[in-house]
């Protein structure tokens, strides 16, 4: 079906493929360009040279747009991405091609998402039409822990993700299968892990994204509640994920925090100043839906990567019955303690009311 | 067995080293330029060997050199050497006569720079018949005359139209050109910016070589040698300087160790490339004794001018009114991203701040840094630590921030005579609150801000700072906020071994202890027992740098 995702504000959802070299990127958007529902969709290939969608292609050609024979547009960036965006959305509008419903972006191996994303964020011309989609990152289950421990922008691409999908699964055992699932819970334990099989992917990896960033917020802070229950808990087979990997996963970490009382928004501000003007390069990402003294009755939801932040949003409502403050930290060489410490001591926020994640009382 | 035996040997001294784990010795060794013993005769007897040169201080007191924790050179040097110089005091008249004699030798085309005129002579020097004489004095040659603020330039038409002025062009931001009221034509006084637009014209012009630069630095440090100074940190390092600095250190000339702090926008007074881009070359101008290693950021101006930043306001004023408190030229989140950058680049930064709102600030955004960069080794200067809000002093070592003392103000002048006009008497005298600090453990550190002090004699400010009386003689009777003052061994550290910690140089020198630089300064007499308002007339013998002889009393 071609209706924009119904659970979105009509905004065209942007998805960012990205992934390390080898790592099945190409092989996952040929099948996912088969599905009826991504008709309408737009690639961007985020690189110069021979766009791998072969069979895909009617013809190879000289123009910086492709119309695919399935009614995908097909485009290679050689500018700037948002001149590329406009120009998607001019054509459509103009019906030069199909209605345009999704853009997915395959990035270059070792690309950084956080540029893509800072667009998508910081430019008010396409924040009106674009929404981001996620960022799904592919790894390859049979190199992918030798290059996540050799490569720091793999463990990034891996950590800043929405959703990883684990390619060419059909060649390891599935000891291995599963000692890399542990490896990648460890540095992004956030995240959902999808398995592909001969490239076919084990759910509809898009319509899995999250539509919205507060139940996004709401999904990943649930999941650092339950799994510090699980330590509380800690039964014989537990692991203290916090020791030991550090190395190979360059100090990458991701930690949350739940704060139950409302929080005095410019206090607020300051410390996100401070904090993308001293941290910002080594905060990956960062999700909040915040508790405002000021309105109560409507959160405001906070996205940033690196320095970057995208406009706060308020929300209508909120989404449950659960009304505190959950922060997710994606980070590089933070201690969650720097973070606690500074936001008790910048953004007013009581001591007492900051909780290490643990499950809510319901 | 290799030759154990020292280069050098004092004895016979009354060595005073500033090191608290023994401050007086009799007798130093050095070799290869550096201390390899402090003592008795008797210990560095054995170091003596046929080919060490002994020198017998015949009880004379020696300490180590001394560190100015700020000072600008080069502009000192290159006015002795290139420049034209008058006093401001210098009537009209004088002026356009001396711009005619250097006219005379200039060869042509060459750029007569002069200064400094009294900023009272402006109104007629801003007139179009006052240019005339200037032009028919200058023979062609183009001419730039500076003014005693350093904020003003008074240029001939040669020079205008070398900066492609003309009565078209229009006012640069922060700046004017001065026209004539009637016509509109320039008079060749340029205000403020606009004095940029003409020092930019002569920079570029090749007007100042490598060669130039290099010799006025030589001669700006041989003056700090003279009085004893053998470390400084240079407070608005451009490239010429801090290529003057590496030129001078490769060619094993310079007789000081120099640590640079890169201007992180251009200054109002200097100009050329700073910030990222000259922060960016840093290490391509890094010597064994040239050390690019802090930045400098100006927060505010200065209380006579009414540009610093106070948290109470000044008094009313004609323009800016009741309750003008001046403001700061940086905000808390561009000054935290700069000193956190800085501290991921190792670099240490001095915060200009004359004002107790600027003070404020700058102690707010170090705290911000602490509590999310944690604990550093890196040392953040606030200059000047001069009108400081009581609960503020307590921070300065909570947070490991040096107070930079400088310049020598902590006693009656002209420019406290200023503040007074300005912020009122009673808050004017709450100026250099140095007992204080030091009561509440702050790193004190002591520099000269030469040539905003006419010379950068250390003996004249240590005076000062035990007295807190104007050593000069002028303002006699008067002492600034006396309960301030500290004792001269307190004063001597902070010019010597405070100094040191404060530009990083702590292992290298400051005190005379092995291991450390052999920078050693001979004095006429024993100022520990010389009565305190006679300090400022100490005069040094003899200046040894890396143990040579860099400085020796005619």
């Amino acid at each position: 079906m071609n209706a924009p995702d119904p659970s979105s504000d009509g905004r065209i959802p942007v998805t960012i493929l990205t992934g390390f070299l080898g790592s099945g990127k190409t092989t996952v958007l040929n099948r996912l360009l088969r599905k009826p529902s991504l008709a309408g969709a737009a690639v961007i290939v985020n690189e110069f040279g021979a766009v791998g969608l072969d069979h895909l292609l009617i013809e190879t050609s000289e123009e910086q747009f492709t119309l695919l024979d399935n009614g995908c547009v097909c485009c290679t960036v050689r500018g700037d991405l948002m001149v590329t965006l406009k120009e998607l959305y001019r054509k459509s509008e103009a019906w030069e091609t199909p209605p345009l419903t999704r853009v997915i972006i395959e990035t270059t191996g070792i690309a950084d998402p956080a540029p893509i994303l800072h667009t998508l964020m910081a430019e008010t011309e396409l924040t009106a039409r674009f929404r981001i989609g996620g960022v799904i990152t592919t790894v390859d289950a049979v190199n992918g822990a030798a290059t996540l421990a050799r490569h720091s922008e793999a463990a990034k691409q891996i950590a800043v993700a929405d959703r990883l999908l684990i390619t060419k699964t059909d060649l390891v055992s599935d000891e291995a299968l599963r000692e890399l699932r542990h490896k990648l819970g460890h540095l992004a334990p956030a995240v959902e892990q999808a398995i592909a099989y001969n490239g076919e992917v084990d759910l509809d990896l898009l319509a899995s994204l999250p539509a919205d960033a507060a139940a996004d917020v709401i999904r990943i802070a649930g999941r650092f509640e339950a799994a510090a229950h699980h330590d509380h808990d800690c039964g014989p087979d537990c692991h203290h994920h916090d020791h030991g990997h550090h190395d190979t996963h360059h100090g990458i970490r991701s930690f949350s925090f739940v704060i139950d009382k409302p929080v005095a928004w410019n206090a607020f501000a300051r410390w996100l100043d401070y904090v993308a003007a001293l941290k910002g390069e080594d905060l990956l990402r960062f999700k909040g839906l915040v508790h405002v003294t000021e309105e109560p009755e409507r959160p405001l939801v906070l996205h940033g990567v690196q320095h970057v932040f995208h406009p706060p949003s308020r929300l209508d409502r909120w989404p449950s019955a659960d009304r505190r403050t959950r922060l997710v930290f994606i980070v590089r060489d933070i201690e969650r303690e720097t973070i606690a410490r500074t936001l008790v001591k910048f953004a007013a926020i009581d001591a007492a009311s900051i909780a290490a994640p643990v499950l809510a009382a319901a | 067995m290799p030759d154990r035996s020292a280069d050098l040997v004092f004895t016979n001294g009354r060595i005073y080293t500033l090191d608290r784990n023994r401050p007086w010795a009799s007798a130093v060794a050095v070799k290869g330029g550096r201390i390899v013993a402090v003592g008795e005769d008797a210990d560095v007897a054995a170091l003596t060997g046929a080919s060490t040169r002994v020198v017998d201080l015949k009880g004379a007191m020696m300490m180590p050199g001394i560190v100015d924790v700020h000072a600008h050179l080069m502009m000192g040097g290159q006015a002795e050497l290139f420049e034209l110089r008058f006093p401001p005091t210098a009537s009209f008249e004088t002026l356009i006569a001396r711009v005619g004699e250097a006219a005379a030798r200039a060869p042509e085309g060459a750029w007569i720079i002069g200064g400094q005129w009294g900023s009272d002579l402006l109104p007629k020097l801003n007139r179009l018949e006052a240019l005339a004489a200037l032009d028919r004095v200058s023979q062609g040659r183009p001419v730039m005359l500076r003014d005693d603020t350093y904020h003003n330039r008074w240029v001939n038409s040669q020079a205008l139209t070398l900066a492609g002025l003309s009565a078209s062009s229009a006012d640069p931001e922060k700046g004017s050109i001065g026209r004539d009221a009637a016509t509109g034509a320039l008079t060749g006084m340029m205000i403020e910016s606009a004095a940029g637009i003409v020092e930019r014209t002569i920079a570029q012009s090749g007007h100042y070589t490598e060669e130039m630069d290099r010799a006025a630095m030589a001669r700006s440090i041989a003056t700090l040698n003279s009085y004893g100074v053998t470390a400084f940190l240079d407070a608005a390092a451009m490239q010429p300087i801090l290529a003057a600095l590496k030129g001078l250190d490769d060619r094993g000339e310079l007789t000081a160790w120099s640590v640079s702090a890169m201007p992180a926008v251009e200054p109002s007074f200097m100009f050329g490339i700073a910030g990222d881009e000259l922060i960016a070359l840093r290490e391509q101008y890094r010597g064994v004794h040239a050390k690019p290693d802090f930045v400098k950021i100006f927060l505010d101006g200065v209380p006579g001018a009414r540009t610093a930043a106070f948290h109470e306001p000044y008094t009313k004023d004609p323009v800016l009114g009741c309750c003008f408190r001046g403001s700061t030229i940086v905000t808390v989140p561009e000054l935290i991203r700069w000193v956190g950058k800085c501290e991921k680049l190792g670099l240490g930064v001095k915060i200009h701040c004359a004002g107790d709102a600027a003070v404020s600030q700058a102690l707010d955004a170090i705290d911000v840094v602490r509590s999310f960069n944690g604990p550093t080794k890196l040392k953040h200067h606030i200059a000047h630590a001069s009108y400081i809000a009581p609960d503020d002093i307590a921070r300065f070592a909570e947070l490991g921030v040096v107070a930079d003392l400088s310049p020598f103000l902590w006693y009656p002048t002209s420019f406290l005579e200023g503040h007074k006009q300005t912020m009122g008497e009673a808050r004017a005298l709450r100026f250099w609150p140095n007992k204080d600090l030091l009561a509440a453990g702050a790193l004190l550190a002591g520099g000269s801000d030469w040539p905003v002090m006419p010379n950068p004699d250390p003996w004249d400010g240590i005076e000062g700072l035990v007295t807190r009386c104007n050593p000069s003689g002028e303002f006699p009777g008067a002492s600034l906020w006396p309960e301030q003052a500290i004792d001269v061994a307190t004063a001597l550290e902070i010019f010597t071994i405070n100094s040191a910690r404060a530009i990083g140089l702590a292992d290298t020198v400051g005190s005379i202890e092995i291991g450390k630089s052999a920078d050693l300064i001979v004095l006429d007499r024993n100022v520990l027992e010389t009565p305190a308002e006679d300090l400022a007339d100490t005069k040094v013998l003899t200046t040894w740098f890396e143990g040579r002889v860099v400085y020796e009393r005619a």
